[in-house]
């Protein structure tokens, strides 16, 4: 299956080669079908480090599975408040 | 109106808007009817807090577990003569001096998800104003999951001594909001300016103003 993936701040330099989709910060990844969120962050070799994950603009867990056409998208807040 | 798309600054349509027939007096009383839940009450809340209440919102519920330290001073809404104390009774001693008729509710408690949920989940919105990133995704994931119609205002990069031009808000999604320029980061050694937590935490409180109107684009 085939989705979008976006990947914001410090996790950029994680997308892999591929298309580009909407923006700067997407791509177009090939996935196996039934895969998590959570495999798809452990397959790019993300960081361990706080994170909110968001498939077509819904937060969700990462125990969430992926299906075609989907829209993923990772976001790492920083520290400063 | 707004000015011509060739004419704006920054290339993209001016999104002031007028509501027809409402002065500021109609907008303040519309405001004065809800209720703001702030997490964290530092750089990014205490002023936030003090800017929604001179805005006209003067209902709050409002929550940290901190007290108030010396090095807070640089950038925070609390006074010498309020080192020590909590920082929620210090916020609600300045706040009663702007208007001593303002509903607050202070929480001098660490936010979990169990609190969140009991104690911000019927406001008609949330900011997130606290300094850890493990704290903050708790917060935004917490409320993206379990309290999706509570709009939320978040930040995410305000450190350091870049361009206050490069701190903005950003509509992630239908109910969350994040401000902030996403990679200026205290723990890679940063320091924080007042001039630049303040920038972000307008950029929170204007946008829970605008949500809370019932705009939705920043």
């Amino acid at each position: 299956m085939r989705i979008e993936l976006a990947l914001f701040a410090s996790l950029e330099p994680y997308l892999p080669e591929g298309e580009s989709a909407s923006g700067r910060r997407t791509r177009m990844i090939d996935l196996p079908g039934g895969i998590t969120v959570g495999e798809v962050v452990a397959r790019l070799g993300l960081p361990d480090q706080p994170r909110v994950c968001f498939i077509d603009g819904r937060g969700v867990r990462e125990d969430a599975v992926l299906t075609d056409g989907v829209r993923l998208a990772i976001f790492p807040p920083v520290a400063g408040g | 109106m707004g000015l011509p798309m060739d004419l704006h600054p920054h290339g993209r349509p001016d999104t002031r808007v007028t509501v027809p027939g409402a002065d500021v007096r109609d907008l303040r009383a519309e405001l004065a009817g809800t209720r703001v839940g702030i997490i964290g009450l530092g750089g990014l809340g205490s002023n936030a807090a003090v800017m929604l209440l001179r805005s006209g919102v003067r209902r709050m519920v409002l929550a940290d577990f901190d007290v108030v330290e010396l090095s807070n001073l640089d950038r925070q809404a609390y006074f010498l003569d309020q080192v020590g104390r909590p920082k929620t009774e210090a916020l609600a001693e300045t706040l009663l001096r702007i208007d001593r008729d303002a509903e607050l509710t202070f929480i001098s408690e660490r936010v979990d998800p169990e609190m969140l949920l009991a104690r911000f989940g019927d406001l008609d919105l949330l900011i997130e104003a606290v300094d850890r990133p493990d704290a903050k995704a708790m917060i935004v994931n917490t409320c993206l999951q379990r309290l999706p119609h509570v709009p939320l205002v978040t930040a995410s990069g305000l450190a350091g001594y870049g361009s206050a031009n490069a701190i903005e808000t950003e509509r992630f999604c239908e109910n969350l909001w994040v401000v902030g320029d996403l990679e200026s980061d205290v723990d890679t050694g940063l320091p924080l300016f007042a001039s630049r937590v303040m920038v972000a935490a307008a950029h929170e409180a204007h946008i829970a103003i605008r949500v809370l109107l019932g705009f939705t684009e920043p």
